[in-house]
């Protein structure tokens, strides 16, 4: 296979050190605005739905990058970015089920979900289940990061009279060291602005290459005629090669995929928190989703169908054989100017920078949600501080939180380099990780009978049968194959997916459905004297049929023996020792109870009477509790009562809600058209004195 | 050559498939009234969300007849 070194000028490389200049000059402009860990990961809960959708475009062009997609491009055609037009089947319970939860609940993160839905125990195994997802997740970003970069590179440099090789892992450590700078010292807010810009220039580049390159070969007619029909069809062929099938693919990728970007990428749904409403956030998946996904499908695939339009009429300039993975920045460097290819490339790798960087900071949040403010909370329960210094100190941990992230990422990438095109990796990658926690996340937010004792053996048993499906993919996976032909070498790449799904929900399912036989079980056992000490001796044992199927030193048998063991006897144990109010548990936290959870959120009751948005300047008052006043005519024309929540943000729209505050209704005065609020309100909304405000009730 | 397999049967296999989750999804965020149908914001939030199924139902169908063509 050809693969490429040097490609580009020095023009190329002062473009791209510009670029990257402005982009972090441009990120740490917004990072002044991280005042508190609230700004630092969730921007403060104050942008508009197409700032969100901007932003969300570098995250999710980035992250399904410009390099696999160009990959499969050039190997298989229009199909490669099927991927980007099939989320749509899950967004009705994103948008109405998980989007309102997550909001209202006031949750940070989803292990934190699992503690108030479930139970801490549920909390610690969600919380390394989503570690590893998100490191995982980090690893590919920087091994795409790696193969883009590397073809523009020389072989070796010269260090003082010493030649050192330039190999993809020493190039993936010094874009860590960058990525994990820029992330450390900037936050969600400078996050979510550098993303914005980097949206439009993402889109604008690729677009800009897809246009040079349709020019190139003579117009669109010549490269569409170029293209065999196969390549030109918008879906993979059902169920082969191995290598990249649709049937595989859609359960990897429309299922598992889907959902879990939708549901347990906390980087994604941070984006979502950040919006200045549930509304808003609907607002921004739904034209993402409809309308941004299908034009960024062409933005990331075009290099390969150009690529290979290319190497049809002219293969001395493009070999077939070149690397998958190289083809984007060779068909760029073909293609472009120089200075024009140093740009394109910078728009890629800062664009796969902000998805690496998204991921650094949602994992950050996790570290300090789900691991630091517990075992602070375990170590001193009484501690007691001002909430600044906690936020300064919780800020100072996610930073540190962000520097071991970024080190374990590059050693993630170890686990997936040998994979032959990063996009088999991500795949592989997706197929493994995501369903347990994806199937979790589902039962418990759309079925209130789904306790501890399910969402822990969906867990543990779902993980073992899993596992050993992947150590015997002829006889489990191979029944749910679809025809796909197994792979030795990387078997079922994609249709695991569908496998490991249901032996999840299997599990979910089977232990919810027996939930009373268990609840007899667990009766008998707190009945009797010696109940604990027998239940410790059984949680002993699961816990070697545990070791024994997840080591697999036994024979096929032994180990599913030793998982349905585990998956019989494991609901009983957590069912004895894990106390479980059920009402308690999913009010307001399963889409069944979402007034409840609005209630909640608010602290009262509901007003849904439709108001008017209303123009005002504010007032400086002495600092009271978080409420704002409005006069007694402005309050009517919003139809707010005293105690409501209340939206109010600089009228410049282009602003999207970066100067802006949430707060509650105070007391009434006389005075139309202005608001009084104290400095604190002031300061947090980065309102300018004089400018005109827009108050809108939010509930 | 056979296209079949490579552009309408998985064409009915997505939007089979994914029917079988998309509308029991609809049906069970309307039961749990998280999409209430008596507010007209949310009944708007129904037609988006319909026609964002046929609007790529649509698309992948021209793509597929355009490249059969």
């Amino acid at each position: 296979m050809e693969t490429f070194h040097n490609i580009g000028t020095t023009t190329d490389w002062i473009v791209m050190v510009v670029y990257f200049l402005v982009v972090m000059l441009f990120g740490s402009y917004f990072g002044r605005y991280t005042k508190s860990t609230s700004d630092f990961f969730f921007g403060g809960r104050r942008f508009s739905w197409w700032l969100i959708t901007m932003s969300i475009v570098a995250t999710g062009v980035g992250s399904h990058s410009f390099v696999k997609y160009s990959a499969k491009g050039f190997e298989h055609g229009i199909s490669s970015s099927m991927t980007y037009l099939n989320d749509w089947f899950f967004v009705p319970f994103f948008m109405f089920g998980w989007l309102p939860i997550i909001v209202y609940s006031k949750v940070r993160s989803i292990p934190e979900y699992f503690e108030k839905r479930f139970s801490p125990s549920a909390r610690f195994l969600a919380t390394i289940l989503l570690l590893l997802y998100m490191v995982g997740y980090i690893g590919i970003g920087f091994l795409t990061l790696g193969k883009a970069l590397l073809p523009m590179l020389p072989e070796a440099v010269n260090v003082m009279g010493t030649a050192i090789d330039i190999t993809l892992m020493r190039a993936i450590v010094v874009i860590a060291i960058i990525t994990g700078i820029y992330i450390t010292f900037g936050g969600q807010t400078a996050v979510i602005f550098t993303d914005l810009l980097q949206g439009f220039i993402l889109l604008f580049a690729g677009f800009m290459l897809f246009f040079i390159g349709i020019s190139y070969l003579g117009g669109f007619s010549t490269f569409w005629d170029l293209l065999p029909t196969t390549w030109k069809l918008p879906l993979a062929e059902f169920n082969k090669p191995s290598s990249f099938n649709f049937v595989g693919i859609f359960w990897q990728d429309a299922v598992a995929g889907s959902i879990g970007f939708l549901f347990m990428n906390q980087g994604l749904l941070m984006r979502f928190m950040a919006c200045k409403s549930v509304n808003e956030g609907r607002k921004a998946a739904a034209i993402n989703i409809m309308f941004i996904l299908p034009l960024s499908a062409v933005v990331v695939g075009s290099a390969g169908w150009l690529g290979k339009a290319i190497s049809v009429v002219s293969p001395d300039i493009i070999s077939p054989n070149t690397s998958p993975d190289e083809i984007f920045v060779v068909v760029a460097s073909i293609i472009t100017s120089p200075g024009v290819f140093g740009f394109v490339m910078a728009a890629l790798t800062a664009a796969l920078m902000s998805t690496v960087d998204t991921l650094i900071n949602a994992t950050a949040a996790i570290c300090v949600n789900d691991i630091y403010r517990p075992i602070v909370t375990y170590l001193k329960p009484d501690r007691q501080e001002i909430e600044s210094e906690k936020d300064r100190r919780e800020l100072f941990v996610a930073r540190l939180a962000s520097i071991g992230i970024t080190a374990l990422g590059v050693l993630a990438v170890l686990a997936f380099k040998n994979f032959p095109t990063v996009y088999e990796a991500h795949g592989y990658f997706h197929s493994t990780l995501t369903p347990p926690l994806v199937v979790a996340i589902f039962m418990g937010v759309f079925w209130k009978r789904f306790t501890p004792a399910g969402v822990i053996t969906t867990f543990l048993g779902g993980v073992l049968l899993m596992i050993i499906g992947a150590r015997f993919p002829g006889i489990f996976i191979a029944p749910f194959d679809h025809g796909i032909e197994m792979n030795p070498a990387r078997p079922y790449s994609y249709i695991r997916a569908l496998y490991n799904t249901i032996v999840c929900i299997g599990v979910g399912v089977y232990v919810t459905a027996m939930g009373n036989n268990y609840n007899r079980f667990v009766d008998i056992f707190k009945s009797r004297q010696s109940g604990r000490s027998e239940m410790v001796g059984l949680t002993a044992v699961v816990g070697l049929a545990f070791a024994l199927a997840l080591f697999g030193n036994s024979t096929m048998n032994t180990q599913v023996l030793s998982a349905v063991f585990v998956v019989i006897l494991v609901p009983g144990i957590v069912g004895y020792f894990v106390s479980y109010d059920e009402q308690k548990a999913t009010e307001g936290l399963t889409s069944w109870s979402l007034d409840k959870a609005k209630i909640m959120f608010k602290g009262s009751d509901i007003n849904d009477q439709v108001g008017e948005k209303v123009e005002v300047v504010f007032k400086q008052e002495d600092e009271r509790e978080n409420i704002i006043r409005f006069s007694k005519n402005d309050m009517e024309r919003m139809s707010a009562n005293v105690g409501d929540l209340v939206y109010l943000s600089d009228k410049r729209k282009w602003l999207g809600g970066l100067k802006s505050i949430h707060s509650t209704y105070g007391e009434i005065h006389n005075e139309d058209g202005v608001v009084y609020m104290g400095t604190r309100n002031i300061e947090t909304g980065l309102f300018d004195k004089g400018r005109i405000l827009i108050a809108e009730k939010e509930m | 050559m056979d296209l079949f397999t490579h552009s309408w049967l998985p064409f009915f296999y997505l939007y089979g498939m994914g029917a079988l989750f998309f509308f029991p999804g609809l049906y069970l965020i309307t039961k749990t009234k998280s999409l209430d149908m008596n507010k007209p914001q949310h009944r708007k939030w129904m037609k988006i969300l319909l026609f964002g199924y046929v609007w790529f139902m649509a698309l992948h169908g021209i793509l597929i007849t355009l490249a059969l063509k």
